[in-house]
């Protein structure tokens, strides 16, 4: 699964998943599991990014579209329809891969930062519409108000909880999910495939490989995800509003966590989701919330040492960190 | 369409349309000769807002006035960024080329740092400057035009004016124009590209500073705003072809025509996904853009 | 005679006003080297390209194993069995020397242990053990165009294109490069091969074809062609033929 990790490496990381799992009985404060949960969601959201934009080298900034459209159509089908949540997120997940398809067919001809352009406008477009529309074809969309999820209590089948427990364990179960389906991808076809496209497209191309067409796939399970994260938020908070489930702001969160910690790799995204968001919560809270913004300013440096020293990402220097003190010889 | 209603639209599209281009003139001289999208366009126009607005409400100084502080104040912001920041890429690639997206992303953080640097010291607030002449108008006919608006239009296609003059004919202009063209070459004929790359820079943004003092009478700034003009000056520039200055002025006056006219059928809200639609389209239509080549 | 692997009949390619390619019909018989030559901007790579699905050609007809292929994109043009290397070899980063050959075995099977052990065979014939595990953007020059070659192979091509393989090679390499090219035909695989360095082609060439300003001007076995006064003419001018005379 980690192919080239060596014996340290390997420890580490099962002592970081055992510490994940059993976090909850050492910190019993609801407030600790809140933001705990917050930093595996975006761990989430940050490797479902990079399932496609790390592997094939193109910079996305509209993802959290595919986040807001499944948040809304697990909230809605719940709403309207008394759908299970769980099943809701399916569909939402679907919707968001199919729509998916729909900008990226024209959109992965574009390069650089064309496509990332690009992105931003097709989000927005949809963020903006979202936010003037009531209602669509009979469908309460509220417009920026955006929708609250009716409180029923604790029930497993309405995926509402009183404790803030079961939502931590199940954003923990779908990083496990995201990081398990990376590791097989990398290995797979489709893994050496986006490798390729991303090094050299012609030469990908001479070699059998249609460029869209293995985009598109990764693209479209990147999105099922993605939505599945923003069904997840939305039955967190309850909540969901064009902005903050489809704003640029979490498309931007998504790429600098995952470009941070690694693009490209299985757990880069998730490192760069522990290092950043702490940060964010203790800006916000330590300093009494009187420097709003102050945690994007921080972002925004990170990110730009992060560009300017370790482009490959912080999980580079570290691996090599931690071969060197197990004496191993780096790839 | 009643025509005197089409006319007040053409008006309305015309003045916002050039302040558009003026706005974006930086980003496609940046472009054109460094090959590098700066993310932090808009903000930094934000930026020039905030200070034309700072020194009105600190100083008493009408922002016209306050250009004169305003402009050399944003050459020197946007020569730092690129002598301090963006330059070490340049170091790092070994040669005066970058990967265009790691230009982005360093730029992506600068605008991330300057937003909210911004918000942090002036708090989501919107400011703005209230002078007279704000409300202003002359009549050219019939069609009352608003002052502040029409001396931002006249001064944009000065400023493209101005500028295409003397990329034309100064020296350091054409140092410019050779770097644009082939910068190896550049470098072979004694040509300091590194401090070209700063000058240009600078000159991009300090054009903000001029627009910052000119928008604020009639346009209340927040610190949110940048990334709307910054998309905003992508689709002007995308629109008039990368890199061509008069281009640059015919795309912002087609996105201002065409947010106008879409703003009768819908809400002014609604209407910007007429613009970026109008920019998908054309990005994937016609990459060079509208005067570009094929 | 049998007929050919690949016919190419009249291919043109305008772009804007320059005529690059005109109406140039030529073609590849089974289990030969041809050498294709011609100066510079003389349309070699451009009627590559219109080979290999990079570009379409405006006439004619590209035809392979009896079946027209013009106007398929290139992943289907490689399944179908032409693989093709270019001027400049970018190895795809991330990926060590195997993996980046094993991506051309995909192309014919899903099978990673049957894909794993193909690649390892195409390491062998190449004699890059040594460097087969290290990162492929690590390699030197030389290195990279071995690569590239690999990578063309495990797509287990029946016609490949090669484009200045020996271009900026040590004399020592370029030796090894006209080896391994031999190596190849002698596995089966036909090759139509643009090269500048003279020698090369003579030594590797069945059969050379002459491209000049998008004209096929000549074709023969390689030691007519260079004699060949038009020939001349392309490389050298008028004068010096005049001269020679």
């Amino acid at each position: 699964m980690f192919g080239s990790a060596t014996t340290l490496e390997r420890a580490l990381i099962l002592i970081v998943a055992a510490f994940l799992v059993f976090l909850p009985s050492i910190v019993r404060d609801p407030y600790h599991i809140h933001t705990a949960t917050m930093i595996v969601y975006f761990s989430f959201m940050a490797a479902s990014w990079n399932f496609v934009c790390g592997y094939v080298g193109q910079l996305s900034l509209g993802h959290s579209v595919f986040s807001g459209v499944a948040g809304y159509v697990t909230v809605l089908m719940f709403t309207q329809m008394g759908l299970s949540p769980w099943i809701g997120m399916l569909f939402g997940g679907f919707f968001a891969a199919v729509l998916s398809l729909a900008i990226g067919f024209p959109t992965f001809r574009l390069k650089g930062p064309y496509f990332t352009l690009t992105t931003i406008a097709f989000a927005e477009i949809m963020r903006i519409w979202f936010e003037n529309t009531d209602n669509f074809i009979g469908i309460p969309l509220k417009g920026s108000e955006g929708l609250v999820v009716p409180l029923v209590g604790d029930s497993f089948w309405a995926f509402q909880f009183n404790e803030k427990l079961p939502y931590y364990y199940i954003a923990l179960a779908l990083l496990a999910i995201i990081v398990i389906a990376t590791a097989i991808m990398e290995r797979s076809k489709l893994g050496y495939y986006l490798k390729a496209i991303r090094g050299d497209r012609d030469g990908a191309e001479a070699l059998g490989i249609n460029p869209t067409k293995y985009s598109l796939i990764a693209l479209s399970i990147s999105a099922f995800f993605t939505g599945i994260g923003g069904a997840f938020f939305a039955q967190f908070f309850r909540y969901i509003n064009p902005e903050r489930n489809m704003g640029i702001d979490l498309s931007i969160d998504m790429a600098i966590m995952s470009i941070i910690g690694g693009q490209g790799t299985v757990l880069g995204p998730i490192l760069g989701s522990f290092i950043l968001h702490p940060i964010a919560e203790v800006a916000r809270t330590s300093l009494g919330g009187s420097f709003l913004g102050l945690h994007l300013v921080i972002y925004g440096a990170v990110l730009a040492l992060t560009v300017l020293y370790f482009p490959q990402g912080i999980i580079v220097p570290l691996r090599k960190l931690l071969a060197r003190i197990s004496g191993g010889d780096v790839k | 369409m009643d025509p005197t209603l089409a006319l007040h639209v053409v008006k309305n599209g015309l003045l916002i349309g050039g302040i558009y281009g003026g706005v974006a003139l930086g980003l496609s001289l940046i472009f054109g000769v460094m090959r590098i999208i700066n993310f932090a366009h808009g903000s930094m126009l934000m930026v020039a807002m905030y200070l034309a607005w700072g020194l009105w409400a600190g100083l008493g100084l009408h922002p016209y006035i306050g250009a004169i502080i305003t402009v050399p104040a944003l050459f020197g912001l946007g020569y730092l960024v690129q002598a301090c920041i963006i330059s070490h890429l340049f170091r790092r690639e070994k040669a005066f080329v970058v990967e265009p997206l790691s230009a982005l992303l360093l730029t992506a953080g600068v605008f991330l740092v300057m937003d909210n640097l911004v918000l942090m010291i002036f708090g989501p607030d919107v400011r703005a400057v209230s002078i007279d002449l704000a409300y202003a108008n002359f009549f050219l006919g019939d069609i009352p035009i608003n002052i502040p608006r029409f001396i931002a239009f006249v001064s944009a296609i000065g400023v493209a004016g101005v500028l295409s003059w003397w990329l034309k004919t100064s020296d350091m202009g054409r140092a410019i124009r050779a770097t644009a063209q082939n910068r190896d070459a550049a470098t072979m004929v004694g040509i300091n590209v590194p401090l070209v790359y700063n000058i240009t820079f600078g000159l991009g943004t300090a054009i903000l500073g001029l627009f910052g003092a000119l928008l604020v009478p009639f346009f209340s700034v927040t610190p949110t705003l940048g990334l709307a003009f910054g998309i905003k000056s992508f689709v002007v520039v995308v629109l008039g072809g990368i890199g061509s200055i008069w281009g640059c002025v015919v795309g912002g006056i087609v996105l201002g025509l065409f947010e106008a006219f879409a703003s009768q059928f819908v809400t002014a809200t609604s209407a910007q996904i007429f613009s970026f639609g109008l920019f998908v389209v054309i990005l994937l239509v016609r990459p060079s853009g509208l005067l570009g080549k094929a | 005679m049998t007929q050919p692997l690949l016919k190419v009949d009249r291919i043109s390619k305008r772009f804007g006003g320059n005529q690059a390619v005109k109406e140039t019909s030529f073609h590849v018989n089974k289990g030969e080297i041809l050498g294709l030559i011609g100066p510079n901007g003389a349309g070699k790579t451009t009627a590559f390209n219109m080979i290999a699905g990079y570009l379409e050609s405006d006439t004619g007809d590209v035809v392979f194993e009896g079946v027209s292929i013009k106007g398929r994109k290139p992943w289907d043009i490689c399944k179908a069995g032409i693989g093709r290397t270019f001027q400049l070899s970018k190895p795809f980063g991330d990926l060590s020397v195997r993996e980046n050959i094993m991506v051309g075995g995909f192309a014919r099977s899903a099978d990673r242990k049957r894909i794993a052990s193909r690649a390892d065979e195409v390491v062998d014939f190449l004699d890059m053990k040594d460097v087969a595990e290290m990162d492929a953007l690590d390699l030197t020059a030389f290195d990279r165009r071995k690569l590239e070659l690999g990578r063309a192979l495990a797509t287990e091509p029946k016609l490949l294109l090669m484009d200045e393989v020996v271009a900026g090679a040590t004399p020592s390499e370029a030796t090894e490069m006209v080896e391994l090219v031999k190596k190849i035909r002698d596995t089966g695989v036909s090759i139509l091969i643009v090269e500048h360095v003279m020698h090369v082609i003579m030594n590797l060439s069945d059969r050379v074809i002459v491209l000049d300003f998008g004209n096929l001007i000549a074709d023969g076995n390689p030691h007519e062609v260079v004699n060949d006064p038009d020939v001349m003419k392309a490389y050298f001018g008028e004068k010096y033929v005049q001269q020679s005379a």
